[in-house]
């Protein structure tokens, strides 16, 4: 097989001494993107009522789209006559589109080698969803990176078989997305590492899919409710087969503590619905962990969200912010937008914060001790450290509980 | 007696009437108030919704709007009374500012009036009594009383307070004896609120308050309300700077003394046909209602004061006439790259097209409610600054004429669903249906499912056509 065209670089930066982190900067179509990175999910081409230059504020520069949402509504030929989805809502900076959740309509939906059969929820139409489909919507949206179409089952499957074939089965669909995809010179597509929680699995699946040299790497098929012990060894038995000069995605990772621990075992991007999802709730992302601002406890609580945070809703109206007080988010939790909108702002600028600062401090050669003080402010009993985390950590040569 | 406004000398007025047909009709001003932006009158206030102007957040409000004041009702801040202290009154800011306004993160220039209910507001099933009003807040309910009031507006220091009217919402038409006992408590109401600003030694010189009063003028005829109005003129002139106005039928009767003072509408007007009616009575400051009802039923407003010359008048031509808004829910604007309005120089107008927004809404996305918000309000700006424009040269009643000529009377019916209903927004009755559909349904029932977002909800052929996937061969 050809090599294939890329349409990114990955210019690495720096490797942290001790640990598996790596940093360094991916150039991209629509321009550069620091990694490691974050990237919020605007699910149906709009990031949960943020403009695009509120979400450009924040700092990203690479957020998510979904195909199948977009395949949906407004659909391919909406996007094919308006010039794809940048055009489409407005977004000068790079997307990447997730493909289908496929694990979500599983009970409606039955895979076969060709695809994914289902009837239409509708008249009852048998249908059929294949890798073609998915790239050829994928083209349409025209994102900067897109997903092959993977056969995802949960990893907490007892049925290693079903497992096997399903790995199996995404290596052949992926070499169907690369026969499929129109235009590699200006879209980059990742294969989806699968597997379950089967280290063999996984390791035979990160063999084939880095022999069809992808110009990026995806780890798929977790965040799905397993250990996060196994989470980890996953993470990091990839990372350990993957070429140093590819972006490795593990897919629907969010929580801070996930974040920097994945980052130590050597992933580099990472979107989840979490922060945003749990801003509409009231809950606020913070070094000191969530809080829940729906809490009668912050209704007289006249201070930021987060003291020293530099989002437009935190920082002090002196500084040309808002001054939001975590009483002002109680007052609007849950019953105007305005206040979900704010305190959007502060989940995704606070998650695009953390990557930078573990960044600069991969830069600096201190990722262990950056870990160690992440850790040390989310949790300030030590006996409280989640055990999965040291666990992983020391397998990179952190100990997270020497002092 | 007491002096008339006119003898102010200028400077320590904050109103300044700069044109004026007559004794009535439509009049230019200028409200001014230190330290904030000049309301050019007419204007209107952005109504506010827990302290923000719903859908737009406090960083779009300065940087996507022109709203020069706001509208804010205490009733969206007082839930705990009265066994707790409301956390707003518990915010210390320094002197010269507003708490209210640092707590809501108001730009220290928007002028900030404040009224105790919302507009418009929920009728309550308690009635007032003799020292309180009714109110209706987040959790139920409540009443404030006149001296509660007068504190509250210390203590958060709004540019302006507008005194508690006794309006009996939700009851029959009142009898004379109500009628009575309407003046009465609004007479007694202001007072408390005027005296609470000077205390209760009135020789002292510095009041304790920086705030303004505006009066309530009742939606009643000149006659019913003489006793409160003489008392009005007579006592309380001085401490008045403005009139809130329940029913702008009144403007007619208005007594001479207070000509000159700013007219606040308490009076929603229903359309603009309505808002120019008003001003054709001599209106200054409006709350506008319908600007948000038509953002949340996805209507993007769409006419300009005067209207277009160059199209024929639609008046000629029976049914021809312009609508007054566009409803962005339509599939018709499923492929538009227009703006929402032609000529809208807004935020929404310059940076994002119909299609985008059509879509918003169909995906019940809320930033499709945020960019017809900002719409909506930038087209009211034009709408006031054509209609000031008009009356300076002296074409406001030609003009209006062919704004009614040209456009329909009402905005559009609504036809798509808007956002979720919040239980501060409507009072539920008996045999309601739901307000809010639920947005989910049991996915794993293939006949049922029909939920929003994981399931494909088109039939196949559609799906088909817009590339989503192909039918299965057998």
């Amino acid at each position: 097989m050809a090599p294939m065209p890329s349409a990114l670089s990955y210019e690495l930066l720096a490797k942290c001494s001790v640990t598996k982190a790596r940093a360094a900067i991916l150039h991209l179509p629509h321009g550069p993107v620091p990694l490691p990175i974050f990237m919020p999910v605007a699910t149906q081409a709009s990031l949960k009522g943020l403009t695009p230059e509120q979400l450009e504020e924040t700092g990203c520069r690479l957020c998510l789209n979904n195909t199948y949402h977009l395949g949906l509504k407004p659909g391919q030929a909406t996007l094919d006559a308006i010039g794809g989805a940048h055009k489409f809502q407005s977004w000068p900076h790079n997307i990447l589109t997730v493909s289908f959740q496929m694990v979500s309509l599983l009970k409606l939906a039955k895979v076969t080698e060709e695809g994914v059969k289902f009837l239409s929820p509708h008249d009852g139409t048998p249908m059929l969803l294949t890798p073609e489909h998915s790239i050829s919507l994928q083209n349409s949206i025209g994102s900067d990176i897109i997903m092959q179409l993977d056969d995802v089952i949960a990893t907490t499957s007892p049925d290693l078989a079903r497992m096997e074939e399903a790995m199996d089965r995404s290596v052949r669909w992926l070499d169907r997305c690369i026969k499929a995809h129109k235009y590699p010179e200006r879209q980059n597509l990742f294969c989806i590492i699968q597997g379950g929680l089967d280290l063999d699995l996984r390791k035979r699946c990160t063999k084939e899919m880095v022999e069809r040299d992808t110009p990026g790497i995806a780890i798929g098929g977790l965040s799905g409710g397993e250990e996060k012990a196994a989470y980890c060894k996953v993470v990091d038995t990839c990372t350990s087969l993957l070429p140093e000069k590819k972006p490795r995605y593990v897919m629907g990772v969010g929580y801070p503590e996930d974040l920097v621990v994945s980052i130590a075992l050597g992933a580099d991007m990472f979107d989840c619905v979490w922060p945003t999802r749990t801003a509409r709730f009231g809950n606020a992302v913070t070094s000191t962990g969530v809080l829940n601002l729906r809490n009668a406890s912050f209704q007289n609580d006249f201070t930021p969200v987060e003291e020293g945070c530099t989002c437009v809703c935190c920082r002090p109206k002196e500084d040309g912010g808002l001054g939001i007080t975590r009483a002002y988010i109680y007052h609007v939790a849950a019953k105007e937008t305005a206040g979900a909108h704010l305190l959007t702002i502060h989940n995704v600028q606070y998650q695009l914060n953390l990557m930078q600062r573990a960044r600069q401090a991969i830069l600096e050669d201190k990722y262990p001790a950056f870990v160690k003080e992440f850790f040390g402010k989310l949790y300030p009993d030590k006996t409280k450290f989640p055990a999965w985390a040291v666990e992983a950590l020391n397998g990179v040569g952190v100990d997270l509980l020497a002092d | 007696m007491s002096t008339t406004l006119s003898d102010l000398p200028p400077e320590m007025r904050a109103f300044t009437i700069l044109k004026t047909s007559a004794s009535f009709g439509p009049r230019l001003g200028s409200l001014a108030l230190p330290g904030r932006i000049t309301l050019e009158t007419p204007h209107y206030l952005g109504n506010t919704s827990r302290g923000a102007v719903s859908h737009i957040s406090q960083d779009n409000f300065r940087k996507n709007t022109s709203i020069g004041g706001v509208y804010v009702a205490l009733e969206d801040f007082v839930e705990k009374l009265p066994r707790q202290t409301p956390p707003l009154y518990q915010l210390e800011s320094p002197e010269n500012s507003s708490s209210l306004r640092d707590f809501i993160a108001l730009p220290k220039d928007t002028l900030l009036v404040v009224g105790a209910r919302r507009i418009p507001c929920i009728p309550c099933p308690t009635a007032n009594t003799n020292s309180a009003l009714s109110i209706y807040t987040s959790v139920g309910f409540r009443q404030i009383s006149a001296e509660d009031y007068a504190a509250a507006s210390q203590k958060i220091r709004p540019d302006i307070v507008v005194g508690l009217a006794d309006i009996p919402y939700g009851q029959p038409q009142p009898g004379l004896k109500r009628i009575d006992k309407m003046s009465d408590r609004t007479e007694e109401w202001t007072k408390e609120l005027v005296s609470q600003t000077h205390g209760l030694d009135k020789t002292v010189k510095a009041p304790r308050a920086s705030y303004q009063i505006f009066a309530p003028i009742l939606p009643l005829t000149k006659e019913l309300q003489t006793w409160y109005l003489d008392h009005l003129i007579d006592d309380m002139l001085d401490d008045i700077s403005g009139l809130a106005i329940y029913d702008a039928h009144f403007l007619a009767d208005l007594p001479a003394q207070v000509k000159d003072l700013p007219r606040l509408s308490f009076d929603a007007p229903s359309s603009p046909g309505a808002v120019l009616y008003q001003i054709s009575l001599g209106m200054d400051i409006f709350t506008i209602p319908f600007i948000t009802e038509a953002t949340d039923a996805g209507i993007s407003l769409d006419f300009t004061f005067p209207p277009p010359k160059s199209e024929v008048s639609g008046g000629e031509d029976a049914g021809g006439k312009d609508t007054l808004g566009v409803d962005m829910w339509q599939s018709e604007h499923a492929l538009s790259v227009t703006p929402l309005s032609i000529n809208c120089s807004c935020y929404a107008c310059t940076k994002h097209h119909r299609a985008y927004v059509q879509h918003l809404l169909s995906a019940k996305e809320m930033l499709g409610w945020v960019l017809i918000q900002i719409h909506n309000h930038a087209i009211m700006d034009s709408f006031f600054a054509g209609i000031r424009e008009s009356i300076a040269r002296g074409t406001f009643d030609q003009d209006k004429l062919a704004f009614e000529a040209f456009y329909e009377p009402e905005l559009p019916e609504k036809s798509g669903q808007g956002p979720r209903v919040r239980g501060y927004q409507f009072k539920s009755g008996q045999n309601e249906t739901k307000k809010n559909p639920a947005a989910y349904k049991v996915l794993n029932v293939p006949e049922e499912s029909s939920s929003e977002a994981p399931t494909p909800d088109a039939v196949a052929a559609d799906l088909e056509k817009i590339g989503f996937a192909e039918t299965a061969k057998p």
